[in-house]
C-alpha cells in the first residue's frame, strides 16, 4: 500500500472502549456513520484530519487513527480499498452468523461509564500499517 | 479431565486482577496504546477491523459441559450471541468490549479457562490430536504429556520474549489429525524398543509467509526427559532465532538456515548439560498428571440397539452420519463423534450460545462430560455409547449440527478472513460458502477432500496444506485468490503447489469445481481419493481444466 497521502480521505479509527469503527466528523466527533465522516479534498485538510486524529489517539478517544482514500458516488462516500469498504459495512456475512445478534439486542450489559477523556494537544498518531501478528 | 491446582487457580486469578487495572488505567489514559498493546495481547486480546477480539485458549481442545456452557453464557451477556472455533483448538469472541474484558477473564477463571499466551511471542496453547484418550489407534493418551508442557511454559520466565510464538502439537497415533509436522515443535508419542513410552520429535515446521515441514531431530526420546529436551531446543531458538525481521523469526527458519544435523548438535549439547537437572520428569509425577485423565466407567455391557437398523424416516441420512462422523473407539461399544461445524453453505467453526448449550447438554448426558475442539474446526463427542447415536443423531439434528460431511470437501477450513481480521487481505468465509453450496449435492460422490482457505499469507486457515488450498491475496485493493493443489497436513504431509495465475471471487469458485470435476474424470475409481489421484497424474491435467481456453 502506498504512504503517500489520499487525495480525498476520511479520517477512521478505532473507539478506545469497544474497538468499534468510528469516523472523525466535520464537528470534531467521531462517529460510527462514514457517511458524516469529514472529507479532505487537499493537503491542508488532510493534514487537518490527521492532527485531529493524533491528538484524539493521545487523548485516548480512539486507537491507531489512519486516512482511508474515499470516492464519491451518488452523493455517498465509498473507500477505495475493500479492506475499508468492509470496515464500513461490517462483515459481509452476519446474515448466516448462527446466533447473530446486533449490537443493542445482544444481551450485552450497558456500559457503566463513558471513557471520554478531555482533549490533549500532545501525543503521535499511530503508524496506519502497523499491524498485530496473528 | 485435569482440574486447577491451588498454583493455578491463584495464578489465573492475579493475572485477572492485573489485566483489570491494565485496562483501567488504558481507558483513564495512564498507558497509551503502544504501552498497553504488549500487555492486552499476553491476555489473547487483539484489535480486528470492526472490534476487539479475544481468543481463549482450550488447552490440547478439551472442554468440560461446564466449560461450554461458560462460553455460552459469554457469547450471549458480552458479545453477540456467538463464538468461533478456530484452528487452534481455541475459541474467538468477535465483539467484546474492552471494559468487559477483565469481567469475562473472571467469569472464564470460574471454570477453569483463561486467555492466557493465545497471543504474542510466547508458547502457545499446546494442541492435542481431538480423538486423545478415545481413539483406537493410540498407543496413550497423549494430553498428559500437553498438561506437563502447558503447566512448565505458562509464564516461563525465560520463554516469555522469544523471537516469534512458538506452537507445540502433540499426538499418540501414526495417523496425525493434528497437523504435528507444521508446528515448531511436533511430539509423536510412541512406543519405544525398550518397550517405554516415548516421543519422536519434530522441529521447524509451520506455515505462514515461508511454509516448511518440520524435519525429525530425535525419534527416541524417553518420556522423562521430555521438558529438558524441549527446554534444550527452546534455548537455542531463543539465543540463534532472529529478532530482526519478523518474517524470518520462527524456528523453521533458524532450522532451515542452519540444517537440522547443525541444530540436533547445539540442542544435544545443551539438553546433556541439563538433562539430569530439575526438569527431569519424575515416574510419579508423570503417573500423577495422567490420572487427571483416566478413562470414564465404560458400559461394559454390549449395546442394546444396533447401530445401523433403519427404525425410521431419518434412516439413510443417520446411516450416512454414522458412517461420515463417526470413528473407531478404544473401547468395544462406543464411538467418537465429531459434530460438523460445516452445514452446507455455513459459517466454519461458528456456533451460536443455544448451539453450544446444547452441545455440552449432549456432553453431559451421552459422553462423559467431554467435548473436544478440532483443528479442523469441528466439535467431538468423544466417548459416545453405539446405541446413543440415534438420540445424539437426532438431537444434533435439532440444533442444525447433524450434517454428514467430516472430511469431505464442504468440511472446509477457513480463517475469519478479512471480514473481521486486521491482517486479512481477502475474505476466506463467503469462498468457504459457496464452494460448499456449489459441491454439495456430489460430496458423497467426490470422496475425501480437504479444501482450505486462508485470507492472508499468514495461514490460519493452513492453505498450504489443503488437498485443495486458497490464499486470499489483494490485487490493486480488491480481493483475488490463489490455488494451490496438493498439499496434506496428515502423517503424509506435504506443501501444496501454486496452480498458476489466480482468480477473482466468482473465478476460484468455478476453479474449484473445475478441478474437483476433473478429479472425478480422471481418478481410478471411487476408492482412488484425491490426494492419491494428484501424486499420480501430476498437475498437468488439472491445470490444463483451469486455464486450458
Amino acid at each position: 500500500m502506498s504512504k503517500r497521502a489520499p487525495d480525498v480521505a476520511v479520517l477512521t479509527a478505532n473507539r478506545l472502549h469497544d474497538g468499534i469503527v468510528v469516523f472523525l466528523s466535520a464537528n470534531g466527533r467521531w462517529v460510527e456513520s462514514i457517511e458524516a465522516a469529514a472529507v479532505a479534498r487537499s493537503p491542508d485538510e488532510v493534514r487537518c484530519l490527521e492532527e485531529q486524529g493524533a491528538r484524539d489517539s493521545a487523548a485516548n478517544l480512539v486507537v491507531e487513527p489512519y486516512l482511508a482514500e474515499v470516492g464519491e458516488a451518488g452523493g455517498r462516500l465509498i473507500p477505495r480499498r475493500t479492506r475499508e469498504r468492509v470496515r464500513v459495512e461490517g462483515p459481509s456475512i452476519l446474515d448466516d452468523v448462527p446466533g447473530y445478534v446486533p449490537a443493542g439486542e445482544a444481551g450485552v450489559r450497558p456500559l457503566v461509564s463513558n471513557v471520554r477523556v478531555p482533549h490533549n494537544a500532545g501525543g503521535e498518531g499511530s503508524d496506519p500499517v502497523s499491524v498485530e501478528a496473528a | 479431565m485435569y482440574r486447577y491446582d491451588e498454583f493455578d487457580a491463584t495464578f489465573v486469578r492475579q493475572r485477572v486482577a492485573q489485566f483489570r487495572d491494565q485496562v483501567a488505567r488504558r481507558v483513564s489514559g495512564e498507558l497509551n496504546e503502544d504501552e498497553f498493546k504488549p500487555l492486552r495481547l499476553r491476555n489473547g486480546v487483539y484489535l480486528q477491523l470492526h472490534a476487539y477480539m479475544l481468543r481463549i485458549a482450550v488447552p490440547y481442545g478439551t472442554l468440560s459441559s461446564r466449560q461450554m456452557r461458560k462460553l455460552a453464557h459469554i457469547a450471549r451477556v458480552y458479545d453477540r450471541g456467538y463464538g468461533h472455533f478456530t484452528t487452534r483448538q481455541n475459541l474467538q469472541f468477535n465483539w467484546p468490549r474492552l471494559s468487559d474484558i477483565p469481567d469475562i477473564l473472571d467469569e472464564l477463571a470460574d471454570v477453569e479457562m483463561h486467555a492466557i499466551q493465545t497471543s504474542g511471542n510466547c508458547i502457545r496453547n499446546v494442541t492435542a490430536d481431538h480423538f486423545a484418550g478415545a481413539t483406537a489407534d493410540e498407543v496413550a493418551d497423549p494430553r498428559p504429556y500437553a498438561e506437563i508442557i502447558r503447566q512448565w511454559s505458562s509464564l516461563h520466565p525465560e520463554f516469555s520474549f522469544l523471537p516469534r510464538k512458538f506452537k507445540v502439537a502433540v499426538i499418540a497415533s501414526e495417523h496425525d489429525r493434528a497437523a504435528m509436522k507444521l508446528h515448531d515443535i511436533g511430539l509423536h508419542l510412541k512406543r519405544l524398543d525398550g518397550g517405554g513410552l516415548g516421543f519422536a520429535v519434530w522441529v521447524g515446521g509451520g506455515m505462514g509467509r515461508t511454509p516448511l515441514i518440520a524435519k525429525l531431530i530425535r525419534d527416541d526420546l524417553p518420556e522423562e526427559d521430555l521438558l529438558t529436551y524441549l527446554e534444550a531446543i527452546l534455548r537455542i531458538y531463543n539465543l540463534h532465532g532472529r529478532r530482526d525481521n519478523i518474517y524470518k523469526a520462527r524456528i523453521k527458519i533458524l532450522v532451515d538456515a542452519l540444517g537440522i544435523e547443525a541444530v540436533a548438535a547445539q540442542v544435544e549439547e545443551e539438553w546433556l548439560r541439563i538433562r539430569d537437572g530439575a526438569l527431569k520428569l519424575p515416574e510419579a509425577e508423570i503417573r500423577r498428571i495422567e490420572t487427571y485423565f483416566a478413562p470414564p466407567a465404560f458400559d461394559e455391557r454390549p449395546p442394546k440397539a444396533a447401530v445401523r437398523a433403519p427404525v425410521s424416516h431419518d434412516g439413510r441420512a443417520f446411516d450416512r452420519w454414522v458412517a461420515r462422523n463417526t470413528h473407531a473407539h478404544k473401547q468395544p461399544g462406543y464411538a467418537i463423534v465429531t459434530i460438523s461445524l460445516k452445514p452446507i453453505g455455513g459459517i466454519p467453526g461458528d456456533a451460536s450460545a443455544e448451539q453450544m448449550d446444547a452441545i455440552a447438554d449432549l456432553a453431559e448426558r451421552y459422553s462423559f462430560d467431554e467435548v473436544r475442539v478440532t483443528h479442523e474446526q469441528n466439535l467431538v463427542l468423544p466417548h459416545v455409547r453405539l446405541g446413543d447415536l440415534r438420540e445424539v443423531y437426532r438431537a444434533l439434528k435439532a440444533i442444525g449440527l447433524a450434517e454428514a460431511n467430516a472430511g469431505l470437501v464442504t468440511d472446509i477450513i477457513a480463517c475469519p478472513g478479512l471480514d473481521y481480521c486486521a491482517l486479512a487481505n481477502a475474505r476466506s468465509i463467503p469462498i468457504a460458502q459457496r464452494i460448499s453450496e456449489r459441491l454439495a449435492a456430489r460430496q458423497d460422490q467426490i470422496g475425501d477432500l480437504k479444501i482450505k482457505i486462508s485470507g492472508c499469507i499468514n495461514a490460519c486457515g493452513h492453505h498450504h496444506v489443503g488437498h485443495i488450498g486458497i490464499l486470499g491475496v489483494e490485487k490493486r485493493g480488491e480481493e483475488h485468490y490463489q490455488l494451490l493443489l496438493g498439499g496434506s497436513g496428515a502423517e503424509d504431509a506435504a506443501l501444496g503447489a501454486i496452480s498458476g495465475p489466480g482468480f477473482g471471487p466468482d473465478g476460484i469458485v468455478d476453479a474449484v469445481e473445475k478441478v474437483v470435476e476433473r478429479y472425478l474424470e480422471l481418478r481410478a475409481g471411487p476408492d482412488e481419493p484425491f490426494l492419491a489421484a494428484y501424486a499420480r497424474l501430476g498437475d498437468a491435467p488439472f491445470k490444463e481444466a483451469l486455464y486450458a481456453a
